[in-house]
């Protein structure tokens, strides 16, 4: 049988509040689809800016590079992917404008392939926005295949796992590498990532060879990493675009993150509310229901 | 030439240049070696500790051995042919029910192993309990597809899924096609598994293995067609997609006790046992740690200490 | 010597990488830097056996006309393409990062974006407060979802939903990693001892 004829059959039998309750209950995922899209949207083009609170975490992430000085190098690992660079590029890009300002040289990698691209575009825009030559302030080493080996191989030689960086240029001709060559002569690692890696750099990295790390996750993978900044093995998180906003709003840098944060907003709203009018369906449904029966 | 031996041949490729690599990089470092050799023995003397374990590592070290011991003692018992309780795990009595399904409707099976490489622990156990699910859908004569992001996972599946057709006498059922790669990229992969969930309509998903954001895509697509759905991951930010999409969900380390489960192989319930065990320890210390802590006593800076 | 070799093999490279991370020893230092090469070595090898599968699935497809055999077609299409773009203009200039850029990047961003869509759905279906847990668990979460956004802090839900972070699910979750990390550690120690021989493609 046809839905809406089905749906006719089921309905003729009953009170208007039981088809309400029936209709509140069910709405077609479509119009879910539809509401959702336009809640992101205007808000985009119709912006509210609400005001954008700091978070603890976001500013353990933020001090521990404040706590550096001209000339210090951190690690900086691109991982992640086109998918989520809508959420993880304005971490990068604040991240890379925060060091670059504060003259802190930065040795970048990936362990993505599709990383190697997002790496390449944020790492020349922002050098050159603070005017930084490669190979003296900033290298990108490039993608190596199997991150275990990687993460672990860097705590003995940098230029072992990379002999040669993403341009094809041997890593031991570039100036920057020659004042280091491992974690222990690193004073941060920086980890941008849409997957568990985070975890991974905290346990090869953090826990086998003591190396300091901050990451910027997506939020949902940030919930994971909550109990590692809590016990201490991570030195600061960004959680999702929130946490890019943060963090925009106190290196005085406005981007998309804080661009996104009023979209962000009304579409958690809109989930409530969605929520809330299931819920409504449904108790409605069981009190016709029962009703029903009852008669 | 046949597809086995150009595999074979490109992975002799691969290892020769791999030990060509090495054997260059070993010969260029003899030659750094040889002009500052005292130099690099000064630095390493200086930076290396000496002695046969590090000190701060011993309590690992001990748990590590201990750990293991509590593992192989449980094994020897249970080869010793003791009777071992395992409870009952809801999302793994539907395996049967859930292959059936798909039996009478007539569709197929869909298995995801999730995204990780074969060394991750979560693949090595979706592993496992393909080879139950695999065995189950040769016993129903039931297709079983099952896309793949990692190579090597997906070979080391077709070859679990042919021996357990076998293992049921029926080899014929094998069709390597049905088990392939897709891409090493996460939502390429999800792209890919939704639409074979859209065109082959399976009757039951299985999404068993380390899962990341493209866990919900999947769920939900397998719930609007209408399949019966069994998770486990123990990707803990994902279970609440799975638990919210699908039928049954394993939980954490019941993904790690799946093929236990499914097998009741007295080796695996062994080592099975031995970890509930030394779970027990550590709820333990847990306990007996912060009742120490009320009274003001700090046994973690003890030990460390 | 087919079933065994492999699991010997395993059990020495296994007790190497276990014994190396607690000993300072240079000799096993040096052994755990050669695994470790070897191990990018075959990563690499089965990148390719991954594109021969690959090719050769959609290869048979468009070969006999089996359903969806045009999409197959592209795909086969796409990967010599940019296999072919990448040979001869390398992958740093010309075609090959403008059609990551402008194809490959919005694609996978789009396909990333429909979780929202699903978020809301699958919330909207699945969030009924049909027990007293439900009703919790239902409560918890909208606060979380409020409370992590400007808007949420506006309400004065911030400090609440990270006390619910902080705590309740920090307790959860550390018990699920606890049981993780031991299953982890167990199915490892299975492994290296050869109790566990699934990787060889053993059936049961």
């Amino acid at each position: 049988m046809a839905p809406d004829r089905e749906t006719a059959a089921r309905n003729a039998g009953r009170s208007r509040s039981a088809r309400l309750a029936a209709r509140l209950a069910h709405v077609d995922r479509r119009l879910i689809f539809v509401v959702v899209g336009l809640a992101v949207a205007l808000p985009l083009i119709f912006p509210l800016n609400l005001p954008i609170q700091s978070s603890r975490e976001a500013r353990a992430y933020f001090d521990a590079l404040e706590g550096l000085e001209a000339g210090d190098e951190i690690i900086f690992s691109f991982d992640y992917e086109p998918d989520t660079m809508a959420e993880l590029d304005p971490m990068s890009m604040a991240t890379l404008r925060h060091a670059f300002r504060r003259g802190i040289q930065v040795v970048a990698l990936t362990n993505y392939a599709g990383g190697a691209g997002i790496a390449e575009r944020v790492l020349s825009e922002v050098a050159a926005e603070y005017d930084r030559t490669y190979g003296v302030d900033y290298v990108f080493l490039g993608y190596n295949p199997d991150y275990s080996a990687t993460m672990l191989r860097m705590g003995e030689s940098i230029q072992r796992t990379f002999p040669t960086d993403h341009y094809r240029t041997p890593t031991d001709e570039l100036p920057l590498l020659q004042e280091v060559d491992r974690y222990a002569e690193i004073e941060l690692l920086v980890t941008v990532t849409a997957s568990a890696l985070a975890e991974y750099w905290i346990i090869w990295a953090g826990g086998k060879y003591g190396q300091r790390i901050i990451a910027g996750n997506t939020a949902i993978q940030a919930v994971l990493i909550y109990p590692y900044f809590q016990a201490g093995q991570l030195d600061g998180f960004l959680g999702g675009l929130k946490g890019a906003a943060e963090y925009e709003r106190m290196i005085e840098v406005d981007g998309a993150g804080v661009r996104g944060m009023d979209a962000q907003s009304s579409a958690h709203v809109l989930i409530v509310l969605f929520i809330l009018l299931g819920n409504i369906g449904y108790f409605l449904q069981r009190r016709a229901e029962r009703a029903e029966g009852s008669q | 030439m046949s597809r086995a031996r150009l595999l074979i041949l490109l992975m002799a490729l691969g290892a020769c240049l791999g030990a060509n690599s090495l054997g260059s990089r070993a010969g260029a470092e003899a030659a750094a070696a040889d002009d500052d050799s005292a130099a690099v023995a000064a630095a390493s003397a200086e930076t290396t500790p000496s002695g046969w374990i590090y000190p701060e590592r011993w309590p690992t070290a001990i748990a590590t051995l201990l750990f293991g011991a509590l593992i192989l003692g449980f094994i020897a018992r249970a080869r010793r042919g003791q009777e071992l309780y395992i409870r009952r795990i809801a999302g793994l009595e539907a395996v049967d029910e859930a292959v059936g399904r798909a039996t009478e409707m007539g569709r197929p099976i869909l298995y995801s192993p999730g995204l990780d490489p074969m060394e991750e622990v979560a693949t090595v156990a979706s592993v496992n309990i393909l080879g139950q699910v695999a065995r189950r859908a040769g016993e129903y004569e039931t297709r079983l597809i099952m896309p793949n992001r990692d190579p090597i996972v997906m070979t080391v599946a077709q070859e679990v899924i042919r021996e357990s057709y076998a293992a049921v006498g029926r080899p014929d059922l094998y069709d390597a096609n049905d088990i392939y790669y897709t891409t090493q990229s996460q939502f390429g992969y999800a792209a890919a598994v939704c639409g074979t969930m859209m065109r082959e309509r399976p009757a039951t998903n299985f999404f068993i293995g380390h899962f990341y954001a493209e866990s919900l895509i999947l769920a939900e697509t397998g719930n609007a067609t209408g399949a019966i759905q069994i998770a486990g991951t123990d990707s803990d930010s994902q279970l609440p997609f799975f638990i919210t999409a699908c039928d049954y969900t394993l939980i954490g380390e019941e993904l790690y006790a799946g093929s236990v489960y499914l097998s009741r192989e007295p080796l695996l319930l062994g080592a099975l046992k031995g970890q509930d065990i030394a779970k027990a320890f550590i709820l333990a210390l847990l306990l007996g740690g912060t009742i120490l802590k009320l009274f003001g006593i700090d046994i973690g800076t003890w030990l460390r200490e | 010597m087919k079933r065994t070799g492999p699991v010997i093999f395993g059990f020495i490279v296994g007790m190497l990488m276990l014994i190396q991370h607690f000993t300072p020893q240079p000799w096993i230092a040096d052994r755990y830097n050669n695994v470790l090469d070897w191990k990018q070595v075959v990563f690499g090898v089965t990148l390719i056996l991954g594109v021969i599968s690959l090719f050769f699935y959609h290869w048979k497809k468009v070969e006999q006309r089996q359903a969806g055999w045009p999409y197959s077609l592209l795909t086969l299409a796409g990967l010599v393409f940019m296999i072919l773009v990448a040979l001869i203009f390398t992958p740093e200039r010309g075609p090959y990062p403008w059609m990551f850029d402008h194809v490959q990047a919005p694609m996978q961003a789009t396909m990333f974006a429909l979780l929202a869509f699903y978020v809301a759905s699958a919330s909207y279906r699945a969030f009924r407060a049909r027990s007293f847990h439900a009703a919790l668990l239902l409560i918890a979460g909208v606060l979380v979802m409020l409370g992590r956004v400007p808007i949420g802090e506006l309400l004065g839900l911030h400090h609440l939903s990270s006390w619910i972070l902080d705590y309740p699910n920090m307790a959860a979750k550390r018990g699920v990693m606890i049981g993780v990390g031991l299953g982890m550690t167990a199915t490892a120690i299975k492994i290296i001892l050869g109790i566990e021989r699934t990787y060889l493609g053993k059936g049961a």
